[in-house]
Order: C-alpha cells, then structure tokens, then sequence
C-alpha cells in the first residue's frame, strides 16, 4: 500500500467524525518503482495537507522531504522526484493503519489493506425511499 | 403536509424489536454524523420527512421494506395496530433466530409503552398513493454473503481468467480522463481496468480478498473494501467506476448508497460511470440458463422447516408490544399473518414509473431477480476448501456432465430507466450520458 493510498483513506466506523488521516503502523516496508508522472503528482498535491504527509512519510523512515511546501517547489525537479518517490514508491507491506479516533487497527498484509467494517462497526444510516403501491 | 412514517425496528444483536412512532423521525443524532455526510442529517423540513437521518445503529436494525416495492402502512383490521410491511429476507432470518429476548432500554430512542397501540393508531397517518421506508443499508444481507461473496472468493481464479477483454466504452471513458487523474475503481474485480489508461493512477477496491491477491500480484494498488461503504475521503478521486457491480446488491437502498458512495468519492467536476445488467439481454437464450428467484430466494432463506411464505415482497410484522415473552409469539402472529396476507396478495414488483404489477413465475419481462450459474470445472475447483464446503452446505452443484462445480451468483439486472431513476435523488450529480451496450445500462454522472 502505497503512501498516497494511506492518506486517502478515512475510518468511517460508526461515531467517528474525523476518521482521517490513518496513522501508520509499520512492521515492513518495500520499495517499488513507478512510473514517473509529473501531471499526476502537481494534480495530488493541492489536494493533500502537506503535514499529515510528511508524518507518514517520516514512519515510513522517509525524510528526504521538507516539513513545509508550496506550490512553487513543484517546479523542481527534485523536488517532485522526491514526493514521486515518497508518495507512489514506499509501500507498507506489513503493518496496520490505526483509526485516529477509536485506534481501531485495520489490517494491511501483502501489501493489502482490508478496510472492511464488523458488524457492530457500521453505522447504519437509515436510507428512505418513496415507494408506490 | 407531514407524512409520518411507521417503520419497524429490530435490533442487530439479537434484542427485543420495537416500533419506533413517527415523532422520531424528526429527531436526529448529528454527532453519529460523519461531517461529510452531515448534509444528509438535514433537519426534515416542514412540509415532507426528509430523505435521510441517522439512527444509532447499536440498537437498531431496519427491515427493508420495498424489497418489491410494495409497502404499506395500513391499518390491519384483525389487528387493532397497524401493520408494516416487511420483506427483507436477510433480516427475517435473524428475527427468526431469536430465543433470549431482552428488553432494550439502553437506547435513547423514545420506546412504546405497553399501551402503545393507541399512540400509534393516532400517530399514523396513512397515504395510500405513496409511503417512505427505512432500510437497512450497510450491513450485508444474507443473500449477497452466500450469493455474491462466497461465491466470488471461491472462483476467484477461474473467474479472473476469464476476464480479460477491455470492454471499448469502458476504455473509451477511462482514456478519456485527464492524465494525472486518480481513478477509483470500487468492485474492481480482479482489476481488469487498473492502469488501462498509463496516465492515470488507479486504486481499486473489492469486497473479495481473493479477487485483490490477484490484483495485489499483478502489482496494482488495491484493498480489501465495501462498495457501499468506501473507506475513502469525501472528494478525493478525480473519477470513479462501477463496472458490473451494483447488480449484485440485493435491495434498492444498497444500490442507492452505492452510487452515492461512487458521487461522495470523486471531487466537484469528476465523472462517475456505471454500468450493471439489463433485464433486456441481447441474447434471450441467456435468461432460460438463469433461475428467476422469487420460489427459490423465499426458500432458500425461509428454510425448509418454516412455514412456507411465498413471496419475499409481504412480509408483514405486526407491532410488538415490548414485554419480554412475546417474542415467541410475536414470531408465530408474523407467520400467520403472513399467511393470511399471501392468500389474497400477488407477487409484486415495482416498475420504474412506480407502478405495481404483478410478477409470476413465467413472466420474464417484470423479472429482475435471478441467480446466475457459474461453472467451475473440476480440475479448477481445489480438492478441499470453498468448493467442498460449498458442495457440503448445498450452496453449490456438481455438473457431472459439465465436469463442474455449479455455483450460483445473484443478480438484480436492471430495467430500462431504473439507473436514472436510482440516480434522479441525487443532488450533487447530473447524467452526463446514459446508453444501452452489450446487454447493460450504462451511465455516466458528473458530480456538481
């Protein structure tokens, strides 16, 4: 699972109203390469808090990366190199992302989150349809 | 005018069931909202209940109530209460289940005292021409467990290596997109569309962790996830797709917050496209190799041991009072009563325009419950595991002649018109498209 997985993801067990981010957990991390995409990473990157990042980042022992960053830097090739590689190339193999609120762990193996909910875990909205009879 | 609405309410752990009058319908519980849901915890508006609000869910479970559209809140003349009418099958098993019966007196919700019946004959007020039902949605009925999942997890393989053609005008939209877009693919399958367009990133998501290893391996960024309830931030996609998934959600409601789910996920100016199957199959011959369900769907959940109910669309439950021993008896009225109901009712189903019509056996046209076969030859079936579990728990056949293992997957295809009508509720998002291809509906929204 790849960093920029992680931060979009949200808890949405029932009662939680900030399920996001998921704090990392890591038993084992890879590296994998990935296509470069420039276009991709200027897209992402208005759309993520750049502090949240940098903390997974850092539990994933990455810390390459500047703690502040604005729009301009994006300019850099080295820059984007480095949020490239952060971003889409560190991938948690092992471990658990941890509900902020409830510390509920959900499962990453193989690479495979497993973000499914339990039953008393759901919150069930109750949906109304108009029907006709 | 308010049109109140009577639901029955049934705890999901196995608690005394109660009904909960109208007047709770216009409480909330926004701080169970998630705060990019707490739009649909709007406070009802004066004129008409509004369409969504939140209940605690530790001491509610929703019976679904338009499983065939037929629902009504009706005073029942046997009765002095009125009676409700029921179909979720998934649910009944549960409340059939029950033994222990305990009072629930933990909930906030405001209960029936025991002279309840006289509160809720005045409280309801009855519309014959149109009602509203509460529905359970994220838990995953019983059907789609046996029917859609285990399925799936046993004929991952198999399944995967027949999936392989890219389907053009799923390509066509998904080569469409800007390069750079995030594209979320939620039921993805044995990811077949991940990376189809080199300039786009994709994560998938399904409810099968067989189908995801094979993802996993073939290097895809994938989880293991509900597409009705997807783990992902609200706005966060650029595009999401749905390609043949929302056909395996057993009620209307599921298939609604699926689709919400597809719009909550992309940002504002992103595309969502969906397709399922059509009723209206190219190949006619394919629908004779199917099962249409309502004998056999009532069956398989009812048991064999229970009293034969014909049709999953009348169920009927009376209101309970909530003293602790009735359970058993509660359970025996909502047999009989069912009984008494079906002799005078037909199966029903509810066509697009909201009009009833009757549905038999032999009528193929208003048919849009069905199991589908999937043959799983034997040398792809393992020796132990999922198939011999399947084969021991009927849920599967052997095909001597075919050398395979019979599984059946269920399916609700869809009418003409039903996607757009499914999504005509939604008011952040517009049809941008909409087009028959290869026997499925398809369409295609842009959030607003």
């Amino acid at each position: 699972m790849r960093l920029l997985t992680d931060y979009m993801l949200s808890s949405n067990i029932k009662g939680v109203t900030n399920g996001f981010p998921l704090r990392l957990e890591v038993e084992k991390s890879v590296e994998k390469e990935v296509d470069f995409n420039a276009d991709f990473l200027k897209n992402m990157f208005p759309k993520i808090e750049w502090k949240a990042l940098v903390d997974a980042f850092r539990s994933m022992g990455y810390t390459e990366l500047p703690n502040e960053a604005e729009s301009p830097m994006l300019d850099s090739k080295e820059f984007l190199k480095k949020f490239h590689h952060a971003l889409l190339q560190l991938h948690l193999e092992e471990g658990a992302l941890i509900c902020p609120e409830t510390g509920r762990r959900f499962p990453v193996s193989k690479g495979i989150p497993n973000m499914l909910l339990h039953e008393d875990e759901v919150f069930d909205e109750v949906y109304q349809i108009e029907s006709q009879f | 005018m308010i049109k109140p609405v009577f639901r029955v309410i049934i705890p999901n752990n196995n608690r005394f069931p109660k009904l909960i009058p109208p007047s709770f319908s216009e409480e909330k519980d926004t701080s169970k909202c998630r705060p990019d849901q707490h739009q649909h915890c709007a406070s009802h508006g004066s004129h008409q209940l509004a369409s969504r609000f939140c209940v605690r869910s530790d001491s509610l479970m929703i019976f679904d109530v338009t499983r065939a559209g037929r629902c009504c809140y009706r005073p029942w003349k046997v009765f002095s209460s009125p009676i409700i009418v029921v179909d979720s099958v998934s649910h009944w098993r549960a409340f059939s289940t029950m033994t222990n019966v305990q009072v629930d007196c933990a909930s906030k919700l405001p209960t029936i005292a025991s002279d309840g019946d006289s509160q809720m004959q005045q409280s309801v007020q009855l519309n014959e021409e149109q009602t509203r039902s509460s529905l359970s949605v994220k838990s995953t009925p019983d059907i789609e467990q046996k029917y859609v999942h285990r399925v799936y997890d046993a004929i991952a393989p198999h399944f995967s290596s027949t999936r392989f053609a890219k389907w053009p005008k799923v390509a066509t939209f998904l080569n469409s997109l800007p390069s750079g877009s995030l594209v979320l693919d939620a039921g993805c399958g044995n990811g077949k569309y991940l990376g189809l367009n080199p300039d786009c990133f994709f994560v998938g998501c399904d409810i099968s962790a067989p189908l995801i290893s094979i993802c996993a391996g073939r290097g895809q960024e994938v989880m293991v996830a509900d597409a009705v309830n997807l783990p992902y931030r609200t706005g966060f996609g650029d595009a999401a797709i749905s390609i043949a998934v929302l056909h395996h959600l057993s009620t209307e409601s599921r298939r609604k917050k699926a689709i919400d789910e597809l719009v909550r996920v992309v940002r504002k100016g992103g595309l969502v496209l969906i397709t399922v199957w059509a009723v209206e199959q190219e190949d006619r011959s394919l629908l004779t190799k199917w099962t249409p369900l309502p004998h056999m769907y009532v069956e398989e959940w009812i048991g064999p041991s229970s009293p034969h109910v014909r049709s999953p669309s009348t169920f009927l439950l009376e209101s309970i009072p909530e003293t602790e021993n009735s359970c058993g008896d509660c359970l025996k009225d909502f047999v009989e009563l069912s009984k008494e109901r079906l002799t005078d009712t037909h199966l029903t189903s509810q066509r697009e325009d909201g009009s009833v019509g009757s549905r038999d056996g032999n009528n193929i046209k208003n048919q849009q419950e069905y199991f589908v076969p999937w043959h799983l030859p034997y040398h792809r079936a393992e020796v132990s595991g999922a198939s011999a579990c399947a084969l021991a728990n009927g849920l599967a056949k052997k095909d001597d002649k075919k050398g395979a293992v019979v599984y059946n997957r269920y399916y609700h295809v869809f009418i003409e018109g039903e996607l757009e009508r499914l999504v005509s509720g939604i008011d952040n998002a517009v049809i941008v498209d909409q087009f028959f291809d290869k026997s499925n509906w398809c369409i295609i929204l842009e959030k607003t």
